[in-house]
């Protein structure tokens, strides 16, 4: 406690002590007074103000304000406003006189849903949510905090309309966020992320279901907004579309995050301390169902001598070997198989395994040969998450700040896999004097993990556990993953069950150390002049920076990506990021007449933004552990790279509103890109909207049900540029690796455009929201209609042209949509309420067209199936090989007792696209108890599953037992089809193992309806009854069991049908993704 | 007060509005100069690696070694063996080679050709054309008819964006104009060595670039044979004429040595490092084995098992195109290609030595020449006559004998004297000529198929019993970008050479019955094709 009161005076020293005492004390009328919540809590944060006269002050912790209007002004009559995010503002009139002191104590009523209180709006302006004529939501930061977790994305999934978010929950993976659909054909989809007032990046390096080779995707590194700490962060707007994220410019098209930081309070001269403590355990939520009945091998065989063909069968990575049956003997035949009859099992032949003892011989030993039901689930542990968060503010009139300093750390479920989150956020404002305010924002991240599994193919853990490990193989016994004494067999310097495809796991995780971090610093500056009573202009420059470094470090005898006769590999990459955003805008708001309010912005921005990466690596290094290009026995592959771009914009925006009850805006803004050609980059683009606030319009209205209703409408357009270095024809491309010792280089696949054009969207939306039955059910609905046209698209030229793609304006992408956030009080009582909320998307996305002649473009690809933007389908068309069926009847042709992939008539055979999305929370408070519950769910779309295609054809999926239920000879699949040389039904069974096999990249076998229910929340918190409370020097305190994705319905077998490697336009396509957790916790928040 | 606050505020909006829009100078638009990628580079870098790529792609790991190597039946695919029942040479599967070979390789021939031309140098233009017209054969060859005279020009102004195919015939007939001008302008005075060590097949030798020029023209005018023989017989002539002359000992053979440095490695050593899905195919094996070749424990290796009451001895082959479990039932029991194919220490035991990295690729070799040469010879073409046939025959077995590391000679002489390996003669002569021609293009798939298709030799390849269609391939099918991407162009090809299927001829397989190895021996039309 000492400690804690050392730091207290200590920060407030530094914060707000040495703040030096510029504002100039005036002599005027003294407004001064508290600003409650109803029920009487101190509200902190309310501005209080007279608009008219442009001077005002925030309310500190104890809900007080105090402010002085010059004794110049201090005259006649005018209003005090009181605004606070989230509540009803509240205006009274006072006579003003110059000596004269006036008491003022407001009481401010929550927003109903939002309905009608104060939201943040693009540019950070504070607006009443009923003069708003676009669609708005905004997140505060206790439903945004309900329950932790690593990435503040997953903390929105379920919360708001119109978005759709995919893979949340996995530990540090990547999650997509679209808010009404994909605009853009080939480019950026995602929304711009803006922290109080800078734009961010949510770069990703994100993995991929086809793996890759060294250096490639074979890890999901997560997206960069998971380095935003949650419990910094005071409210997210959500601004759905052009309409509302116009003034943003060209990335505003996919919609903005608004994200605002908290700050500090005036205090009194107190310092608050607030802690927000959790404490989650994590298992996996989904694992595939294994089959135990077949180990290792092909064919009913199998026998271990050095796990690389030395045996028979003892390099084989699939399960369709002898019978699980406990046999000590006969694991390999010596004569003929004959199809039905026993197999002729070499009865004098021990069934030997990796784990066999060895005689005095040095042979290998029979073991019994058994399943290991639990052999991949026990390879998981319980991962762990710390979050801790120290919060101080504190400040006068004058001066104040907020410091705070958070850590996360996290111990993977997969051993040996840590994750660590340092963040420090300083921000203060200081008024310099009556005219000139200062605040400045720093916050530092550093967001770093060690030993991140691979994901998709040929990559190693993720992979060999879901697909490839044999089902007799011993887990417990590869913990001990060095080469045992006593080893017969030469493993890679791996103790293994396989010494030809796969290292084992442990090994992987405790001697491949990947290390990754990224150190960042997001910081600005704002002064604002209050120019004149009507006027302010604010300069403000921010900018996010961020450097990033890899490190996938490979040992001696790793079976990829290196070079065996050598001593490991490595890959070491590294970034550097820079976002700077500088504006100097003009606020202008003026209370004309009683009955009409003025608004006008006008600004202008120049946004530099730069990223370079460089990378080196190799397949092979001379002495072990030594990742290091200096230590490479080859040449190293280097890469080196850099891109720049500058936007110059100007914008401005007017509004009115009359008697508060119709408001008209218009915004324009034009901007002047790099990437775009002279004569051709510089770009206007204006917008409209309006609201109607219905009810007060026609006081009729207002009835026993209808309490409060408004119609809103928008049209927007947003320009947007190109990506860089796109206007040259010709490119050539250089390698660094040279040829023996020659020089290479080659044509770039891209023609590029000098002619580029910027692309433009259009947008509609009409809006209504309702207040029913005294507010206790409020509904907010939205119709939007969007298209984007003269799309700037890499199209897809024939290969014969001799280049793969051009740089071109084409194409249009339309998207249509409904979208409804519904609240509904059904129960409200002094000491219980409940409260319902639902929220609804469905979004109808199109590719209208693309170039002439051109149907398709491909996103992505696994194993013959594409993900591609395909003219006439919504975007993400999945694009695979069907089944061959006959041509009169429609059923599966059959050739041999197998069905034919018909790789001759590939077809779109679904799409990622959810018809819709909700989110439906429940919330019971009941005194000071509070449950809340939020179910997630999406409804269609599809996914393809390699994990199930290649589960299948490895014969480790429960589902691979189909046709060996009695034994591997006995074939027991009869496919339901026609033969097609008899053209009767087909009678020709096959064994489990051909059939599997034979379904080999068929689209149509593992394409699942994507549609799942997930409870994604659950929280029951108690808050402490205040005199326990006040032991804390605390006003609140809050303990709570938190929980997230705790239980999960969906008809995909073997896997969580959410999922994603990155934030990337290629989605759908799964194979051995991260397991989303489970994680169930407790969380302690102290607020002062 | 008031009017001096608002003249600020005006002042304030024009200085803004000045600044911003005086921000739009030639800095912003210089921001965007790549500073990664030059927009002009000498030609040498680019004829190093489009030659490294075009082994790679051609004669290297996928197209060759995963696919016409099956269906030529040198080699059987033990696992995985989809590419040995037909069922991945499906579109999407054979798409990279028809793609990648396009946009990289020979497009980089185009630019290399045209900066040649420009500069009069034929050291710079006649060796890219030679390669970029080698690489065109292997795409028509395996294709039919495909984009040619259009293509390569997607950056020119006005070119179409959508090229059209080119029937084979008139493709062939450019190719050997091509071959022939750049042999002649090769043996020109104006030719001198102008890639240098930038070449890493002949080091800029203008004279050995003429002598492979020559050769692929006379490769080219025998494939014609079956379907116009009178064009057959004036090109063979002009090639064996042409300035420079062809190959002549294995010293000329057009090949890439691989650096071998682990970067870049013979692909199929790359491919055997780290995959054991290959054995020797029984139609290899068998002809190899019965004729006591001195090749065999080259082209094979002694397998590691063999089974109880198995009288093969050490090497045996397996059959192609079988289901996945039987497939797998000869791992232990079939030969794995030759060691020399095999790197340093690979995951399945000690092959081959390191030194196999830097095995080289055979873009044409000496063995094929003389081939040709006992063929035209055999039939009377090319000024030959069939007296000359039987030294041809002998020179290209022993080429091809030591080429592939045969040192004994008394052995190879053994092995020419044996009944049914000695010249026969005659329609027995050009199928013994076909065969010796067949073993010796080990490595080289496409050509194999190709020769394979238009001689019917060996006579033993055959579907197997789990491919998907009841023959073997006369062509794959256009890759599925040509369906999205070209497809009024595709439609018109296909309606003059067929349906886009594995059964249709192409041009110089358009008549069956016309050779006379065939005659004897008439392959089974086609059933109705099941692969649409």
């Amino acid at each position: 406690m000492q400690l804690l009161r050392w730091i207290r005076r200590g920060a407030y020293i530094a914060l707000v002590g040495a703040a030096p005492a510029l504002y100039a004390q005036g002599v005027g009328a003294t407004i001064s007074g508290h600003v409650r919540a109803e029920g009487g809590a101190p509200l902190p944060s309310v501005s209080v103000s007279i608009p008219s006269l442009g001077v005002g002050a925030y309310t500190d912790t104890t809900g007080a304000y105090r402010f002085v209007v010059p004794a110049a002004r201090a005259s006649g009559q005018a209003s005090i406003m009181a605004r606070r995010v989230g509540y009803l503002p509240k205006s009274v009139a006072v006579s003003l006189s110059p000596s004269g002191s006036i008491t003022q104590d407001f009481t401010l009523a929550p927003a109903a849903t939002q309905l009608t209180g104060v939201v943040v709006t693009a540019l950070g302006i504070q607006r009443s949510k009923s003069q708003l004529g676009t669609a708005v939501q905004q997140v505060s930061s206790e439903e945004l905090n309900a329950t932790h977790d690593l990435n503040v994305v997953n903390q929105l999934a379920g919360k708001v309309s119109g978005v759709n978010i995919t893979g949340s929950g996995t530990q540090g993976g990547s999650t997509k966020i679209t808010i009404r659909g994909a605009n853009s054909i080939t480019g950026n989809n995602d929304p711009l992320f803006v922290v109080d007032g800078t734009p961010v990046s949510n770069f990703d390096r994100g993995g991929n279901p086809n793996g890759g080779m060294l250096g490639s995707s074979n890890t999901d590194f997560g997206s960069a907004i998971n380095d935003i700490n949650p419990d910094d962060i005071a409210s997210i707007s959500v601004l759905k579309g052009p309409n509302a994220a116009a003034l943003y410019g060209s990335r505003a098209a996919n919609g903005v995050i608004l994200i605002t930081t908290k700050r500090g309070q005036a205090s009194a001269g107190k310092i608050a301390t607030q802690i927000n403590s959790s404490m989650t355990w994590e298992t996996p939520a989904i694992l595939p169902k294994f089959q135990n009945q077949y180990g290792q091998g092909s064919a009913g065989q199998f026998q271990f001598v050095d796990g690389s063909g030395g045996g028979v069968q003892d390099f084989n990575d699939q399960s369709f070997g002898p019978k699980l049956d406990g046999r000590t003997m006969g694991c390999t035949y010596t004569g003929k198989v004959a199809v039905g009859q026993p197999t002729p099992y070499n009865q004098s032949a021990p069934c030997t395994q990796f784990t066999s003892p060895v005689d005095a011989n040095g042979n290998l030993l029979p073991t019994p040969w058994i399943a290991h039901p639990n052999n991949i689930s026990s390879f998981f542990q319980t991962g762990r998450t710390f979050n801790n968060n120290l919060a101080f503010t504190g400040g006068n009139d004058r001066a104040n700040a907020r410091i705070s300093v958070g850590s996360e750390n996290t111990t993977g479920i997969i051993p040996n896999n840590t994750m660590q989150k340092f963040t420090g956020n300083l921000a203060g404002t200081l008024n310099v004097s009556s005219r000139l305010s200062t605040t400045a924002n720093v916050q530092y991240i550093r967001d770093a993990a060690h030993n991140r599994p691979g994901v998709g193919y040929n990559t190693g853990i993720m992979e060999g556990l879901y697909v490839w490990f044999g089902r007799q193989v011993d887990m417990n016994a590869l913990k001990d993953y060095n080469v045992h004494q006593n080893q017969t067999f030469a493993c890679n310097d791996q103790f293994n069950w396989n010494c030809n495809y796969h290292n084992n796991p442990y090994w992987i995780q405790y001697q491949n150390p990947e290390a990754d971090a990224r150190d960042r610093i997001i910081a600005s500056g704002s002064a604002t002049w209050k120019v004149t009573n009507w006027l302010d202009a604010l300069v403000r420059t921010g900018t996010d920076y961020f450097r990033t470094n890899i490190n996938q470090d490979y040992a001696t005898g790793n079976l990829n990506y290196t070079d065996l006769a050598y001593n490991g590999a490595f890959f070491n990459y590294n970034n550097r990021s820079n976002e700077n955003n500088t504006d100097l805008i003009l606020t202008a708001h003026e209370q004309a007449k009683p009955w009409l309010q003025l608004n006008g912005t006008f600004g202008g921005t120049t946004d530099f933004q730069s990223f370079n990466y460089n990378s080196a690596s190799s397949d092979a290094i001379v002495a072990a552990g030594i990742y290091n290009p200096s230590n490479s026995a080859k040449s190293p592959a280097v890469y080196d790279s850099l891109a720049r771009r500058r936007v110059n914009s100007v914008y401005g925006s007017g509004s009115f509103t009359v008697a508060n009850v119709w408001t008209l805006e218009v915004t324009g803004r034009n901007d002047w890109s790099s990437t775009l050609p002279k004569g051709n980059n510089s770009y206007f683009y204006p917008s409209v909207n309006t609201s109607i606030v219905l009810s007060d319009l026609v006081p009729g209205l207002k009835n026993g049900i209808v309490n409060y209703a408004k119609l809103r409408g928008a049209l927007a357009q947003v320009g947007s540029d190109a990506p860089v270095y796109l206007l040259s024809p010709i490119s050539y491309v250089g390698n660094a690796n040279r040829f023996g010792s020659l020089p290479q280089y080659t044509v770039g696949n891209v023609r590029g455009n000098p002619n580029l054009a910027p692309e433009q969207t259009h947008s509609a939306e009409a809006g209504l929201e309702l207040g029913l039955l005294n507010s206790r059910i409020t509904v907010d609905a939205s119709y939007y209609n969007k298209a984007t046209t003269n799309e700037i698209v890499n199209v897809s030229l024939a290969p014969e042209t001799g280049f793969s793609a051009a740089s071109l304006n084409a194409g249009k992408m339309t998207n249509k949509g409904v979208e409804a956030l519904v609240s509904v009080i059904p129960v409200r009582t002094q000491n219980f309420q409940w409260t319902s909320t639902f929220n609804y998307t469905a979004n109808r996305n199109k590719l209208v067209s693309l170039y002439p002649g051109l149907t398709n473009y491909v996103l992505g690809s696994t194993w013959t199936v594409n993900t591609e933007a395909r003219v006439g389908q919504p975007y993400g068309a999945i694009f695979a090989t069907p089944f061959k069926r006959d041509s009169a009847t429609g059923e599966l042709l059959v050739h041999n007792g197998l069905p034919q992939n018909d790789a001759g008539h590939r077809r779109v055979l679904g799409n990622i696209n959810p018809k819709w999305v909700g989110g439906w929370n429940n919330e019971v408070r009941w005194k000071n108890l509070t449950a809340s519950a939020l179910i997630d769910i999406h409804r269609g779309g599809n996914v393809y599953s390699v994990t199930n295609m290649f589960g299948d054809y490895a014969g480790v999926l429960a589902s691979s037992l189909k046709g060996r239920e009695v034994d591997w000879n006995n074939p027991g699949v009869v496919v339901h089809g026609i033969d097609d040389k008899t053209h009767q039904a087909n009678t020709t069974a096959v064994t489990s193992e051909d059939y599997f096999q034979a379904l080999f990249e068929n689209g149509e076998a593992f394409l699942y309806d994507d549609s799942y229910v997930k409870l994604r929340e659950l929280r029951v918190g108690l808050d402490l009854p205040s005199s326990l409370a006040g032991a804390f020097h605390a006003t609140n305190v809050n303990v709570a069991f938190v929980g997230r994705n705790l239980w999960t319905h969906t008809k995909v077998p073997n896997i969580d049908p959410e999922f994603t490697y990155g934030t990337g336009n290629y989605q759908g396509a799964e194979f051995a993704a991260l397991p989303t957790t489970r994680s169930l916790g407790l969380n302690v928040r102290i607020t002062p | 007060m008031q009017s001096m606050h608002t003249h600020r505020a005006w002042a304030l909006g024009v200085a803004l509005t000045v600044g911003v829009v005086g921000c739009n100078n030639d800095s912003l638009t210089n921001l965007n100069h790549n500073p990664n990628s030059p927009v002009s580079v000498p030609p040498g870098p680019m004829f190093t690696q489009a030659t490294q790529l075009t082994a790679a792609r051609f004669i290297g790991n996928g197209f060759d070694l995963r696919e016409t190597e099956f269906v030529a039946q040198h080699w059987a695919e033990a696992q995985y063996p989809q590419e040995d029942q037909y069922i991945r040479l499906d579109p999407g599967s054979t798409q990279p080679t028809w793609v990648n070979a396009y946009v990289t390789e020979l497009e980089d021939f185009a630019k290399i050709s045209a900066a040649g031309v420009a500069a009069k140098q034929p050291g710079v233009y006649a060796p890219a054309q030679t390669l970029q017209s080698w690489a065109f054969e292997y795409l028509t060859d395996t294709w039919g008819d495909i984009p040619y005279s259009q293509a390569l020009k997607g950056d020119s102004a006005g070119a179409p964006l959508t090229p059209a195919f080119d029937p084979q015939k008139s493709i062939y007939a450019s190719l050997m104009a091509t071959l022939a001008k750049d042999a002649t302008d090769l043996e020109s005075a104006a030719a001198s060595n102008d890639l240098g060590s930038a070449d890493p097949v002949y080091g800029g030798d203008p004279g050995q670039w003429a002598k492979f020029a020559n050769s692929l023209h006379a490769r080219l005018a025998l494939r014609l044979v079956n379907v116009d023989p009178a064009t057959a017989d004036a090109e063979l002539k002009a090639a064996f004429t042409g300035p420079g002359g062809v190959f002549t000992s294995n010293a000329d053979a057009a090949k890439l040595v691989w650096p071998g440095d682990g970067i870049y490695n013979n692909p199929m050593t790359d491919n055997f490092a780290t995959r054991d899905d290959h054995r020797v195919s029984q139609t290899l094996a068998n002809i190899l084995i019965a004729n006591h070749d001195p090749r065999t424990p080259i082209l094979m290796q002694p397998r590691d098992s063999i089974p109880p009451g198995d009288t093969l001895g050490n090497y045996a082959g397996m059959p192609n195109g079988l289901t996945a479990s039987a497939a797998a039932t000869y791992l232990q029991t079939a030969s794995r290609p030759g060691a020399y194919l095999y790197p340093g220490a690979t995951t399945y035991g000690t092959f081959g030595s390191a030194a196999n990295k830097a095995y080289p690729s055979y873009f044409m070799t000496y063995a094929e020449v003389a081939f040709i040469e006992a063929e035209a010879a055999e039939r009377g073409l090319g000024g030959l006559n069939p007296s000359q046939a039987a030294g041809f025959y002998n020179a290209g077995v022993t080429a091809s004998m030591q080429q592939f590391g045969v040192t004994d000679q008394a052995a190879i002489s053994a092995y020419l004297a044996q009944p049914g390996i000695a010249y026969q003669g005659g329609v027995a002569g050009l199928k013994q000529i076909a065969v010796q021609k067949w073993i010796a293009l080990v490595n080289d798939g496409d050509q194999a198929w190709a020769e394979w298709r238009r001689t019917c030799q060996p006579s033993t390849i055959a579907p197997g019993p789990a491919a998907i269609v009841n023959y073997v391939p006369r062509r794959f099918y256009y890759p599925t970008t040509e369906y999205s991407l070209n497809a009024t162009n595709l439609a018109a090809a296909v309606a003059r050479q067929g349906p886009d299927n594995f059964a249709t001829r192409i041009y110089w397989d358009s008549k069956p019955t016309a050779a006379p190895t065939c005659t004897s021996n008439p392959p089974v039309p086609p059933a109705a094709d099941r692969m649409q």
